[in-house]
This record gives C-alpha cells, structure tokens and sequence, in this order.
C-alpha cells in the first residue's frame, strides 16, 4: 500500500509535485462518443485528479487535416496559456505540407513542444522515405517525437520498425506511444535498453499490471514517461495506476514530471 | 469519508498461454493485486474454463480460491446438448451447490464453438432468466448485434457485458434506453467523462465495477471511479452495491 493510498481512494488530487501529461490529444473522434473532449473540459478533469500540464494533438490532425488541427492547437495553447503545450502533428503522405506545418507551428508559438507522429491512422510506414524531412527537422533541433506503437497487427508502425526509425536518428528523443500496447512491454525494454534516445509511453486503455515496476526495473525511471491519452482516454485512471504502484517517490516524480522539464523548457 | 466498498465482478485464476506481461495465475497472485488497489472482493472465473474446457476449469476453481472468502466462484458453461455441461435444471442446482452466483459464455467458431441463439441456448437462457442468474458475456466475443435480442426476448436475464470499452457509447446508449437488463462493466470503460455522462442520463446501476485482474491492474479502475464528480451514492453503487443486489437475487 503506497503514501497515496487514501487521497487516491477519497479522490483527492495530487497536488505535490508536478504532473505533466506528455501524450494528450483534444476534440471529437470519428469512431466515438467523447463526453468531454473540448479544451475546458480537458483541463477539468486535469484539475479533478492534479495534472498541471498537458501536450495536445488534436485528434482532426491525426485522423483527417493535419493544418485544421494543428491550427486548433495552436489556438488552444494560446488560450490556455502555462495549461496547455502543442504538439505538431505530422503525416508521411504529405511530407512538404508537414515539413511546412513544422517550420509554422514551432515558429508561431514557443509553447509547441513536440511532434506527433501516427503511422497506422496515417497508412504510411515509419519508414517511408516521405517522412525524411520531418526526422531531419527533428534530428537538427533535437525534439522529441511521440509515435504511436504496437507489438504486431501495425504494419505501419510496430514496434521493429520504430526501433529501425530511431537507430537511424539518434538525435531525436522517440516516445513510443503505448509501449507497443498490452502485448508489447518486453519488446519495447528491449528497444529502449538498446536505444539511448528511446522512451517508454505509460498511455494505454488496457492496463497489464504491474508494467511500470516492470519498465523502472528494465530501464530505469528516467526513461519512462507519463501520459493519458486524454480526452481519447480519460485522464484519472492514470493517476490511481501510477500512485499505487509500488515505486518510490523519486521514480513517481520522475515519471509524472520530472522527466519532462529534464528535456522541454515549459514557459 | 470512508473508503468505497469494492467488489470486481470481472477477475480470473489460472495460467494463460499469451499473458500480457507476468505470471500472476494463483488466488495469492490476485489478492495482492486487489490489495495494491484497495479491492475487497471479487468474481473470479478460472482460465482453464475459458481457455482450455469448462468443465475442467470450473472443476479446479473450487480449490483455486478456496482460501479466500472474498474470492467468489464464476463458471464457464455450454449449452447441454453434447453433454459437457449438464441440463439447465441439473446445472442450476450444481451451481447452487458450488454457491455459484453467475455464468460466463464464449460462443462462436473461434472459441467455444457454439451458437448463442435460440435453437442452441434457449433452455440454458430460460433457466438462467428464471432462476435470475446474470450472464457475462465478454464484448470482443459476443458483440452489441447478438446481446440486443437477448435483451429484447429475455427481460429478466440480467447480461453483463464485460471488458466493455472506451468507444461503446454509440452502441450501449441505445441498449440503456431501451432495456434494464444490460450493464457494462468496467475494465476499460475509461472514456473521458464517461461515469459522469452515463450517471447523468441513466443512473448508477448501469455500471459495475471490473478490472480484468491479475492480467491488467486494478489501480486505473479505482482512480475512474474515485475521481469522478459523481454522488457517493452513485459510487457506491458502482463499486459494489448493484452487483451484489444481482448475486443476492440469483438462485433466491
């Protein structure tokens, strides 16, 4: 039983250290119904459980226009200033157009913190010669990019190809988004123990027990990385999985900020 | 404020062939889990039922939690006719006996290999329906299209759908409208809002609370439903109190 046990179960936020939330997204979805996806809402339920910060891509770049959505998050992170920071969301089949939205996105506004990266929504493999300029953009200014990941069934973006991606771009900080999802915790220590410039993503709707003792004893707390997928995914249910892990308080710091502020400047 | 009961209407034993990560398959290996997340008791079914032959599963799960008042017995069944699992009425009183409180079914080709309806599961969804037996039904197996006319012809069977996600809204919102008899549970009823929504157009009682231990972690369940700007009651509620209305009502 951890130190968190109580204000977990009575639901009272977590208000003593700092909680930024690295893989977030905002606004509606094709394939479901989100109760509460707009920008307030998300920072509602942040406050109802004690995240500070969110990164953003919304979910429009990822699955339709990335310059609609990116647009949006531009907007939102002006908007919710020190709440919310932007990621620039990508996409292989239109490699001048994102190359262009890098260059516009990470210009307009000092909040912009990373890049996003969705191979299968995408149809277009990590691997792709298309998406050259968007790793030379982030290889010169050394960003961290988040891709979504899986074990298998990923043709696009499983887990061996974006080991081969970060091999070959060593100054890029790779988030593997999900791990690889509920299958994939072995392959992806695998990856990060092998790959310096590769992090671990703690997002996922099914939760395998016990991962982050698993991570933190593989790789180290350093190198894993707090996220919820909010509002795709609701936010509260990461904070009870990371409180009641049994790790230590150092490691619940890292993981849930510290490791953050160590690689992005938040203004 | 004291702590909310806790009872998990979806856990397991047993070893499984693919496991996401450990080797958690004993009755010691979930109470630990369910202690790290403050869970008091739970409904337990054994993988071998699922994965290898009910008969045989439900045969090993007596002794698998025998140790454990607050690990209760789920079983796998079939339909009777190949004689596996006995005649509804004979499975009935097996059931009482074993204080068996609700079924689990994996039909289809690519598992238990059986048809869910009528022609196949009729008497066993009688009997169940008459002794008010709940019926778990995981919904990556038996999916909204094949509930729906078990809700329609059997209003007194309460299904439980299990392992019910974050996208389903669009498909339960309608069956909640219509029908009393279908409730979800939550191993990864995690979307952003959710509890709040539904507790706000339906009530409490729709929800169960699960976690699918000790392959996934209790923990992110618990905190959904801690944190949720809903009324204690409607907590309660989820946490335990329907489902244990349903499993005093069965076989009563």
């Amino acid at each position: 039983m951890t130190d968190y046990f109580d204000r977990v179960h009575e639901g009272q936020p977590i208000d003593d250290f700092e909680i930024i939330d690295f893989h977030a997204h905002l606004g509606p979805y094709f394939n479901m119904h989100i109760p509460k996806s707009t920008s307030e809402e998300m920072i509602w339920m942040m406050d109802r459980c004690g995240i500070d910060k969110t990164i953003v891509s919304p979910t429009p770049a990822l699955c339709a226009d990335l310059v609609y959505g990116n647009d949006v998050m531009l907007d939102t992170v002006k908007r919710h200033r020190g709440r919310i920071y932007g990621a620039v969301t990508v996409n292989g089949n239109y490699p001048e157009i994102s190359v262009d939205e890098l260059n516009r996105c990470f210009e307009a506004d000092r909040d912009v913190v990373l890049v996003k990266l969705h191979p299968i929504l995408n149809g277009c493999r990590m691997d792709d010669k298309r998406m050259k300029g968007v790793y030379e953009f982030a290889s010169e200014r050394k960003l961290f990019i988040l891709v979504h990941t899986w074990l298998d069934q990923d043709a696009y973006g499983n887990q061996d190809l974006f080991a081969s991606v970060a091999k070959d771009y060593p100054d890029i900080n790779w988030l593997m988004g999900h791990s690889g999802g509920p299958f994939g915790s072995h392959r992806a220590v695998e990856i990060a123990q092998e790959l310096p410039n590769v992090f671990l993503d703690l997002t996922m709707s099914l939760v395998p027990a016990r991962q982050i003792e698993f991570f933190i004893g593989e790789v180290g707390a350093e190198r894993v990385i707090f996220g919820t997928d909010n509002p795709f995914i609701d936010p509260r249910p990461q904070i009870g999985r990371l409180c009641l892990a049994d790790i230590t308080q150092e490691e619940r710091a890292l993981i849930m900020g510290g490791n953050a502020r160590r690689y992005i400047e938040f203004g | 404020m004291a702590k909310l009961n806790f009872l998990d209407c979806n856990c397991s034993v047993g070893r499984v062939s693919r496991p996401y990560l450990g080797d958690v398959s004993d009755a010691e290996g979930l109470r630990r889990e369910m202690d790290a997340a403050g869970i008091e008791e739970a409904l337990v079914f054994h993988t071998m039922a699922r994965d290898a032959s009910p008969p045989l599963g439900n045969g090993m799960l007596k002794e698998a939690i025998a140790d454990d008042p607050g690990l209760h017995p789920v079983w796998v069944v079939l339909p009777h006719h190949t004689g596996e699992t006995p005649p509804p009425d004979k499975l009935l009183g097996e059931m009482e006996a074993n204080d068996v409180r609700a079924v689990r079914l994996y039909p289809g080709k690519d598992h238990h290999s059986f048809s869910l309806a009528e022609w196949s599961c009729g008497p066993l969804l009688s009997a169940l329906e008459e002794a008010r037996v709940p019926l778990m039904l995981d919904i990556e197996i038996v999916w909204w299209e094949a509930i729906q006319p078990i809700l329609e012809n059997r209003p007194n069977l309460p299904i439980i759908a299990t392992n019910v996600s974050y996208r389903h809204n669009r498909f339960t919102y309608p069956l909640f409208e219509r029908y009393d008899n279908i409730y979800i549970e939550t191993t990864r009823y995690f979307g952003a809002g959710n509890f709040e929504d539904v507790v706000e157009r339906f009530g409490p009682r729709r929800i169960l609370f699960g976690t699918n231990m000790p392959a996934c972690t209790g923990t992110a369940a618990v905190s959904m439903l801690t944190y949720a700007d809903i009324p204690r009651e409607a907590k309660e509620a989820i946490a335990g109190g329907t489902i244990r209305s349903l499993m005093k009502e069965a076989l009563s």
